[in-house]
């Protein structure tokens, strides 16, 4: 025969300090989990949505695969817009975008500032990024750039600084924020994009970082490639958005390793701390456990109610984590060397927080009840 | 029921285009005629082609349209394969590439060498009867990888800048 459900329920009400102190506990490690967990699937988030599979990116050869290292002659579109008809073109305009992208230092308003990315684009640049949507203001004129969502992250700075109006500096100028972007998650609202021509001269450049073209659907990113290889005197080389930012995943491999490790050591860390805790609690009621075995209740049946304990505690701290994840966590933006992304606490993090908090839960429970179970009951009844 | 029958044909007959894999575009595999005897595929040579010539001799010697055998160590980048389409690059075996010891991971990138490589490279792209370049990856259905000794034999295409590119019909894997 089973202990009665409310005999567990009522346990935990028994010792309020006790069970309040033991669900902080849990709630914390779950949360925890859920921050790294959260930070793993925004980062493999704004890698996935980045590219587009009709985009192919042309780039140098010598820059690997850093982009912003790449430097490559103006004339790069003009000569792969002339051998190749893959791009996309309507009313008479080629969906290609030439681009001078680099990481160089921003400093806001307010004074505060970071390592930004910037892009020098022209008005085919929103042809060829489709995600790129202007949520607010005008596109840049001279002098003017457009903020990315996440670009006050990406700088440290606050999204007052760098709201329309208000103006940032780099490459010894200053520029009037004219606008803001967002681009469905992926990688450029981490950005601050200002006009091509003003950038090259701010910078003193006339050469580019990349070529990007919108391919129709007869043509495929292989022909383009083809061409970077026949061209060897140009030293460039193309590859498929897509593929791009897969390649990024694979950089960032060891990144996300090491934060599957952490949640395994978090994990193991909380199973510890409800080991202690259960340990505390299962130690002060040897007396009522074994009574309960003097009673008739068997050793399995005063397990489960053990269990059950312990389970309803980690599912209240996985519930309050979840709820706190998901109101105060979610969407919180993270600074990072690519640029910056949001902490998503989606159906996987929410499934894998609940599932160490309910692991937590057993397992914590389970040791101290089965050593409390194996003392004499009549030793036990004696116990203080 | 004659219309009932027609119709049904029709929507068979739609079906089946319905269901067909492809955009009209030529895939590689109908362009592999297999020889079942020797299991090599319509480009591969059977022999090696005689009168082959180094890359770097080529890229001296060779004109525009002209026929030409080159023989070359598949490489010049850390990606020298065209994704989807049978070309890749090929590099002058007298241009020394990291050896084992090294420790390098990508030897058929000539990192030590990048200036020898830029006078010393080709461009072979495996192209069918009319012209067009195969559209199935090298790597799968010509039995070659990075490194591969190879001779080719086709047509070569140079432009002003020097580029060499061989629109090659053969292929001879050489295994020494």
């Amino acid at each position: 025969m089973l202990l009665p459900w409310e005999y567990g329920v009522r346990n935990l009400a028994r010792r309020p300090m006790r069970t309040a102190l033991t669900l902080v506990a849990l709630a914390t490690v779950v949360m925890l989990v859920f921050v790294v967990v959260g930070f793993i699937r925004g980062l493999e988030q704004s890698l996935t949505v980045s590219g587009d599979e009709d985009v192919v990116l042309v780039y140098s050869v010598n820059s690997e695969e850093n982009i912003e290292n790449s430097s490559i002659a103006a004339r790069t579109p003009s000569l792969l817009t002339a051998s190749l008809d893959g791009a996309v073109k309507r009313f008479g305009i080629t969906n290609v975008s030439p681009e001078l992208y680099l990481g160089t230092r921003v400093k806001t308003d307010e004074g505060d500032g970071g390592l930004g990315l910037v892009r020098g684009v022209t008005l085919s640049t929103p042809l060829v990024r489709r995600r790129v949507k202007l949520t607010e203001g005008d596109w840049p004129g001279d002098g003017e750039v457009i903020v990315g969502r996440l670009a006050a992250a990406k700088l440290g700075s606050s999204d007052d600084a760098m709201a329309i109006g208000q103006s940032v500096e780099f490459e010894g100028r200053r520029w009037q924020i004219s606008g803001r972007f967002a681009a469905g998650g992926a990688a450029y609202e981490s950005e601050i994009w200002c006009k091509l021509g003003d950038f090259q001269t701010a910078t003193k450049r006339q050469d580019l970082s990349l070529v990007a073209m919108l391919l129709s659907p007869q043509s495929s990113a292989a022909e383009v490639e083809l061409f970077c290889k026949e061209r060897t005197d140009l030293e460039l080389r193309a590859i498929r958005e897509t593929d791009y930012y897969a390649s990024l995943q694979q950089h960032y491999k060891p990144v996300r390793l090491l934060a599957w490790f952490v949640v395994v050591l978090v994990s193991g860390a909380g199973i510890f701390a409800g080991l202690n805790m259960m340990y505390g609690a299962v130690a002060g009621r040897i007396r009522e456990i074994a009574t309960l075995q003097a009673v008739g209740y068997r050793r399995r049946a005063i397990l489960i109610s053990l269990v059950q304990e312990g389970v309803l505690l980690a599912a209240a701290g996985s519930l309050l984590s979840g709820v706190i994840a998901l109101t105060m966590l979610n969407g919180m933006a993270v600074r990072f060397t690519m640029g910056a992304f949001t902490i998503r606490i989606d159906s996987v993090a929410i499934l894998i927080g609940c599932g160490v908090g309910l692991l937590l839960g057993v397992l914590g429970a389970l040791p101290p009840a089965l050593k409390a179970l194996r003392a004499e009951v009549a030793t036990s009844l004696k116990a203080v | 029921m004659k219309m009932i029958v027609c119709l049904s044909l029709s929507l068979v007959a739609l079906l089946a285009v319905g269901c067909k894999d492809g955009t009209g575009v030529a895939e590689g595999p109908s362009h592999n005629r297999y020889d079942l005897d020797s299991g090599k595929t319509q480009y591969e040579a059977e022999t090696e082609p005689a009168g082959a010539m180094p890359v770097g001799e080529a890229r001296e010697k060779t004109e525009d349209g002209q026929d030409v055998t080159l023989v070359g160590l598949i490489g010049g980048s850390s990606e020298p394969f065209v994704k989807g389409l049978a070309a890749f690059t090929i590099v002058d075996p007298k241009v020394p590439y990291c050896a084992d010891e090294e420790g390098c991971p990508t030897p058929w990138d000539y990192c030590c060498e990048t200036d020898a490589v830029k006078q010393n490279i080709a461009t072979v792209k495996i192209v069918d009867d009319s012209g067009k370049p195969v559209t199935q990856d090298a790597r799968e259905f010509l039995n070659v990888k990075e490194l591969s000794k190879v001779v080719v034999k086709g047509k070569a295409r140079r432009d002003d800048q020097g580029n060499l590119t061989v629109a090659a019909s053969k292929i001879f894997l050489k295994k020494d």
